[in-house]
Parts: structure tokens; sequence; C-alpha cells
């Protein structure tokens, strides 16, 4: 062997130990478990993104995320968060709501778990507490199952004459029977008859527009679940379309073109849950992280949709909302 | 050359390393040591009132906060209760809700401590809801015109919440009792920086942690977890509100200084880690260090430079000495540093060059000595001037003197009575030439010539040959009368002349001799071989010279060999014949 091929061969193996080494010192992975596809989770990625960056963690350079997006199909969340935990990442984040959460603790009682959603998390038995979430979940609730009554009350101020409101639900929700069985309180103290509506499809979301409108019902308050946050768009053109005032948990909708919003900031929620993320990467215990409830319920209303509806909105429902689309 | 000296005590290089440290690092040391003391108790002075004023800018920021929101409650009690609400109070409300994100929840009272009006972000509003309050602390604690703040309390075990009550002017105008969420305190809190790192807490009467910038300490609402932070303020207290160093819940040690906001009764602690509060001392610590370590350094280069400019001369110089010492006076030292050593080592060069030439003198004056009188090798040895040895030409005297029977003698008798009889006879000879200040020009055997008026000219030379004669007769024959008792057959006689001659050194350098050559030396030399025992023959010159001052006898004039005239001879009359 000449001189040569001697650095020839110990360049070569220098070359070949550099990516080695790097490799060795592995990005800590985020397994992100997503119920439904990017598109719609853009937004609240982007929130998600922020909290990490707080942490001093950036996508690509300090950490990777490995995506699962069950593309709606909730049913195949638990499939996917298995294997997340089988990936044996660092942290998963369940954003988006309470099945998400739960198809995460199925999947493993060891790697931390960031739940993003907006019933109680206690009530759900995902932790044993808020200040002590106990076991390897934490995260951020949005309180957006909570207010689901406020949106009947809106309505109910908005359409004094109506004694009669729909409530969409959607069946395969963990907190449905909770969120129904608030409703039904609420419109008791208010003197309210609520029709409840479930809808877990697209044609049956259609069946439920047409329903509403049949029924001459004062209006629709959709319950707070990810299946209808996500398809915000598609409900604010069912709306418009059959004519039916509506509010629902997100933005989303009045953006769209909805009426009305009442729900926990998911930017905020999304925002912590990334820094939560963070923090777990960072060596933090998720029992030792207090679930957070977000401080900021917002209310959002579309003038535009008043206006498609012949409706004059009252002042206090204007000086009481955050944003009024023009 | 001599063996060197054995190795110094103490060496150049130590003496000036000390001399330079000491000049360099002590005044560092001291400059470093006080800076430290008195920048650190400065600093702890000056972070004292830093600390302090943070403290107080803090609590201002809290107050802030809490006034905000209790002035926004104090607009929705100005009116007095009719029999309805109207719109306007809903507005008022609505707004108020949507001003102050903190409040969660709030209540209007009308003066008998009914509830009027109840709103909620979370929860159903109430019109009308009639509720009695008149029990409720709120209500009662408030005063007219002002507010009441309840204690902390923690919703759902985890979220810190206050009541704030404000009461209007008149009694007629009720009381709002607003549930405040102080999670929100975090946008304060989180944006106070003391320092760099440093940070602030909020602790509530009981020491319980309502506001810290990790929300999470907050929300975990574990006295256990936040006690240090409890024992920070129990020693800020204990320390009337001095800042005090203590741990934080990291365990880092911290120095804190605490504020009280009056009403809620709380109080804002800021704190800052020692190691960045003092860090400015730290960096002088560091500064010094390395100025000492720097100076040291240089202390060491300088004091290696320095002795070596000084070592080295001296080395040469030593060297140069042992040399010369030695005999090398050839030897030269070759330094040109320009300053004092040089100066030295030109004067041991002139030296080397004096004790050369001064050598040279003392060699040649011993070698002059073997052929001159005593006195003029010491007049010679005295001007330092052997020009009296050149080679010239003048009158000299020329004596010969030599023993007769002296060959027979010598083959008979012992060696050792031989050269101890030659022995004798040459010191009487020596001491006779020695004292009418001739020159014995050599001995060889038993013969010997002597000049006079060389190479040291002297006065009347031919009557002081004659006179030297006689008494060189007188010491022979005084001793040869010692030796007739051995029965020996000796006798001795002498033989000069006087006339020109060539003088002056002659023989190579390692053998020189001061000698004569001329006619008159031939003369002088064959008047003695033909002169028998006590006999001393002179020349026609010499006793011409004399005139009648010393006794002479012409005698008949003899050939001599060399000579193709018969040459007159005298005698002189020794001391016998009178």
């Amino acid at each position: 062997m000449t001189r040569r091929d001697v650095i020839a061969l110990i360049g070569a193996a220098a070359v070949w130990a550099v990516p080695a080494r790097a490799q060795q010192q592995a990005r800590p992975v985020i397994g992100y478990l997503g119920s439904e596809s990017p598109e719609p989770y853009a937004s609240r990625l982007v929130a998600f993104r922020e909290g990490l960056a707080e942490t001093s963690y950036v996508e690509g350079r300090d950490v990777t995320i490995d995506f699962r997006w069950a593309e709606g199909q909730y049913s195949r969340l638990p499939a996917l968060a298995r294997d997340l935990a089988g990936r044996e990442v660092t942290v998963i984040v369940a954003p988006g709501g309470a099945e998400v959460a739960l198809a995460a603790r199925s999947a493993t009682a060891k790697i931390p778990i960031v739940f993003e959603l907006g019933g109680d998390p206690v009530a759900l038995g995902l932790v044993a507490s808020l200040s002590r979430p106990g076991g390897n979940l934490t995260g951020v609730t949005s309180l957006s199952v909570e207010v689901s009554r406020k949106r009947l009350e809106f309505m109910s101020e908005l359409f004094p004459a109506a004694k009669t409101f729909a409530v969409a639900v959607n069946p395969t929700s963990p907190t449905s029977g909770s969120q129904s069985k608030n409703l039904r309180a609420a419109a008791d103290s208010l003197g309210l008859q609520l029709r409840i509506l479930t809808a877990s499809s697209e044609p049956e979301l259609e069946a439920m527009f047409t329903a509403v409108r049949e029924m001459r019902a004062g209006g629709l308050v959709f319950t707070s679940d990810p299946y209808f946050a996500y398809r915000s768009g598609r409900l604010a053109a069912l709306a418009i379309r059959h004519g039916v005032p509506a509010i629902t948990q997100t933005r989303d909708f009045p953006i769209a073109g909805g009426l009305m919003s009442y729900g926990g900031d998911f930017q905020q929620s999304h925002r912590h849950t990334g820094i939560y993320a963070g923090r777990i990467i960072k060596g933090e215990r998720p029992s030792d992280l207090p679930v957070q409830r977000v401080t900021r319920v917002e209310l959002f209303v579309n003038l535009k949709a008043a206006n498609r509806l012949g409706l004059a909105l009252p002042p206090w429902l204007l000086s009481s909302a955050d944003v009024v689309i023009e | 050359m001599t063996p060197s000296p054995p190795a110094p005590r103490s060496s150049l290089f130590a003496k000036y390393f000390l001399a330079l440290f000491a000049a360099v690092v002590v005044p560092l040391l001291i400059a470093g040591g006080s800076e430290a003391w008195f920048g650190h108790h400065d600093q702890r002075a000056r972070l004292n009132d830093l600390l302090d004023a943070e403290a107080r800018a803090s609590a201002a920021k809290i107050q802030d906060f809490i006034d905000g929101i209790r002035d926004q409650l104090a607009w929705t009690v100005q009116l007095p209760w009719s029999d309805s609400i109207d719109e306007r109070r809903r507005l008022d409300v609505f707004r108020l809700l949507g001003q102050v994100p903190a409040v969660a929840s709030l209540t209007l009272v009308d003066a008998t401590g009914r509830e009027r009006l109840f709103v909620s972000r979370i929860g159903l509003n109430r019109i009308e809801g009639g509720f009695d309050h008149s029990a409720n602390p709120a209500f009662t604690s408030v005063r007219s015109g002002r507010a009441w703040f309840g204690p902390v309390t923690f919703h759902a075990g985890s979220e810190p919440f206050m009541t704030i009550a404000v009461a209007g002017n008149r009694a007629a105008v009720g009381v709002v009792v607003a549930e405040v969420n102080l999670k929100l305190i975090w946008d304060v809190i989180s944006a106070i920086r003391v320092g760099r790192t440093g940070e602030a807490f909020v602790l509530d009467r009981p020491g319980r942690l309502i506001a810290h910038p990790d929300i999470s300490l907050v929300l975990r609402a574990d006295e256990t977890a936040t006690r240090p932070l409890q024992a920070l303020r129990a020693r800020i207290v204990a320390r009337n509100g001095q800042a005090v160093s203590g741990r934080d819940i990291t365990g880092q040690t911290v120095l804190a200084a605490m504020a009280q906001i009056p009403g809620v009764d709380w109080s804002v602690v800021v704190k800052q880690p020692v190691t960045e509060a003092f860090g400015p001392i730290y960096a002088a610590l560091w500064r010094t260090g390395a100025l000492l370590i720097g100076g040291a350094g240089l202390a060491a280069a300088l004091a290696y430079w320095l002795t070596q400019r000084m070592v080295g001369p001296i080395r040469l110089l030593e060297d140069g000495v042992a040399r010369i010492g030695a005999g090398q006076f050839d030897h030269r030292i070759e330094l040109a540093t320009g300053d004092e050593f040089e100066r030295l080592a030109t004067r041991f060069n002139e030296m080397a060059g004096e004790l050369a030439v001064s050598q040279e003198r003392s060699e040649r004056i011993g070698r002059l000595k073997r052929f001159l009188a005593p006195q003029v090798a010491e007049l010679v040895e005295r001007t330092g001037d052997d020009g009296v040895l050149e080679g010239r030409r003048i009158e000299v005297v020329v004596v010969f003197g030599d023993l007769r029977g002296f060959t027979a003698f010598s083959a008979r008798a012992e060696p050792e009575t031989v050269m101890r009889f030659l022995s004798d006879y040459y010191d009487a000879l020596d001491r006779v030439v020695s004292d009418h200040g001739a020159t014995l020009t050599n001995f060889s055997g038993d013969g010997m010539m002597v000049l006079l008026n060389a190479p040291v000219s002297c006065p009347d030379p031919a009557l002081r040959a004659i006179h030297m004669a006689r008494d060189m007769q007188m010491s022979v024959q005084s001793l040869l009368l010692d030796r007739r008792v051995l029965d020996h057959r000796l006798g001795f006689g002498v033989g000069l002349a006087m006339g020109p001659a060539t003088v002056g050194r002659i023989g190579s350098e390692g053998r020189l001799d001061y000698t004569a050559i001329g006619t008159v030396v031939n003369l002088a030399s064959r008047l003695c071989a033909s002169a028998g025992d006590t006999e001393i023959l002179v020349d026609a010159v010499a006793a011409n010279a004399v005139g009648g001052r010393a006794p002479l006898v012409e005698l008949k004039a003899r050939a001599l060999k060399g000579f193709d005239q018969p040459v007159r001879v005298f005698a002189a009359v020794t001391g016998e014949g009178r």
C-alpha cells in the first residue's frame, strides 16, 4: 500500500466518521399526532412552533417532528399513536381534542404526552388533577367544552323570541355526553328547548343543516368538538347555504362566513403545547408540569353574516366581541 | 588554566526574577486585592440599592395591574340602582370584560346586598338573579369608595384567583364584586428582568406563590416546592428589608430584595443570581489573576533577558580573565555591548597587553642578568630599555682569565671535587667582576671572558680592568692557596687588551649571549694564554691608557698566534709583587 493510498483511506474514514458522529447526537424527535390533515392544522402548527421556539427548539435545527395524520378518520388514531410510541419518540404531542389524547395515552404509559383539548382532562381521566397530572400526560385545555353553554346563551340573547335551539353533537366524541348534559342544564335555566342533532360524517352535516331549517329553530349551537372545529369552512358554507344562524367554538367559522364563535383561544393553547413539548425535551417530567387552562376565551362576530341573515346585532354583543369581522 | 571557581550560591537569574517579580507582581497583587475587596464592598452596597429599586419598581408594576382592575371596576359603580337593569349598565359590564381579561366574572350588588347582574366568561350570565350577598365578606368588608381584596384561592387546586370588591362613593350605587384570574399577572411578572437573568416573583401573605415567570410553578400550587422562596422572604424580613443571599427553588444562590404591595399585602421579591450580581467583581478578579500570571511571565522574561545580557558578558570576562591569568596574554575579550561591560573588557584587554609587554621584558631582563653585572642588569631593568645591548662598535677592554693545569687536575681528581672547586672559582670571579661593574660574557670550562665599557660605558676602563684583574688574581690565588694542601698544581693567568670591538647580542632567541668580536678579543685571549700563573698581561693600548696610574712593567715583545708582528706586552704588578 502506497502512502497515497493510506492518506486516501484516512480521508475516507474521516468523511465516513463525521456523519456517524452527527447521528450519534441524535436530535430529539417529537411525535405529532393529528386527527386531520396538515391543511386544517396549519394555523395550529404555526402557534405550536412558536411555543417550541420559545423554549429554543426549532424544527429541523434542534428537533425533528414526526407527523402522523388520521385524515379525519378518528378510528385510525390509536394505531398511529402506537406507531409513534414504537418509534420511541422523545415526546408525543396529541393536540386537537380528547380523542387524540386518549389514543396517545392508550399507546404508551412511558413516553411523555402533551395534549391539547377543550374538555376537562380530569373528567376524561387523563390526569389526576390539574396541578399534579401524576402520570406521563400533561397539556393544555382550552375551556371550549366548558363554555358550550355560553354559546347557547349568546344565541338566546341574539334571538330573544326563539324558544327552541338546535344543538349539534358529535356522538363519537368522548365529551359529547357531558356537553349535552351541560347544555340541557343551561337550557333549563334559560327556559329554552333543545333539539339535539348528531353528526359525525360529511352527509350527516348536510342533513343536520336541512333539519335545523325545517324545524324552525332559533339557531344552531355547536358543541365543542374537533371534528366540527376542523370543518369550519364547510360548516360556514352550509350555514350560508341554508341561511342558518350558527355559533361554533372556533374563530375559523366566522372568518369563513359563519355568524359567531365563542371558545378558547387555540393559538394560546397550541403555543403552550409547544412550550410544554420543549420543556419536556429539556428534561422536565410531565408529572411536574401542571395542566394549563387558556386564559382567553374569545368571541368572534361576522357582521356580514349577520346582515345576510337580516340580523341587527345589539350593541352589548358588539362591545363584548373580541373581534368583529366587517 | 586554573580550575573554574565553584558554582555561585545564588544565580543572577533568581535575583533578577525575584526583584522584577516583586516589582511587577506585588503592586498588582495589592491593586487587585484592594480592587476586589473594595469592589465587593461597593458592589454589595450598590446591589442592595439596585435590587431594592428593582423590587419597588416590580411591586409598582403589580400594583398597577391590580389598580387597573380596581379602577375599571369602579366605573361600574357610578350610578344608583333603579328598578330594572338598563342597557347602559350591561354595556359597561361587557366592555369591562372585553378590556380586562383578568376578570373572569363580576357581580353587581345593590345597596341591600341583592345581586342585580352577574356576568361570566365561562358560566351563564344572570340578570336580576336576586342572590343575597349581604353576608358575603366582599360585601360586608368593603367600605364606601374603597376596594377590598379577598384572599387568594386556587381554583381546582391550580389557578390562583382573587375576589376584588369595589364600593361606590354612595351606598346607593352598590358594590361590584369581581373574580380575578391572577394567572394573568404572568404577563407583568415575566416581563420583569433583574439584570440579565434575575427575575421577580410574588408571594401572598401566607407565603403562597401567586406569580412567577415559570407559570407552572404557580399552577402546581405546591407549598413545599416553594418553601425556598418563603425562606428567602423570611430572611429579608429578618434583615429589615436588606437584600440577602439565599437559595431559590433550583438551588441557585441568589441575591434577593423585597417590596410590599399594600392593600393586597403581597410581597414582591426580586432575585438575581449571585454569580451574575457579582459578575463584575469576579471578572475583575479574573483580570487581576490574568495580570498576575502575565506579570509573572513578563518578570520571568525580563529577568531571563537581563541575566542573559549580564551573564553572557560576565562569562566572557570570566573566561578571558582565566585565560589571561593562565598566561595567555594574547587573548582578547571580544565584547561590543556598548556599556560598562565593554569598558571593562577593554580594560582587561589593555591589562593583558601590558602584562604581555612586562612579561616579555622581564624574560629578556632575566636572560640579560646571566651575562650582565648585577648593576648593569639593574640599570637595564630600571630603564626598561635594553638598547644598550644593541650591536655597535666601541672601545672596550677585554679581559680573559683561565686556570693553569686544570686539565690534568680534572683528570686526576674526583668529579665532585672538580665541580665543587669550579663552583667556588666561579663564585669568586663572579663577585670580583660584579664589584668592578664589568660584564661577564661567558664561562667555558675553566676560562672566562669579561668586558669593560660595554654594554655600559664606564670611565677609565683600562685602569678599572687592571684593578679588576689584580683582584681576580688575588681571589683566585687565595682559593688556590687553600687548595694547595690537596697537592694540586693549579695556577691562574689573566690577559687583557684594549681596542675597538663590535659588541652586542648574538645567538638565537632561546640562547642569547652578549659578546664582543674583534682583534682586541683575540689579543686578550692570546695574552691570557701566554700569561703564566699569577701573571696579568696587558697590551700596549691598555698600558698606554693607564699611563702611570698603575704599576706596569713592559716585558719583551712576544710573537703571538694570529699576529704577524711581535706584540708589545706589559705585566701588571700584582699585590704579591708588592
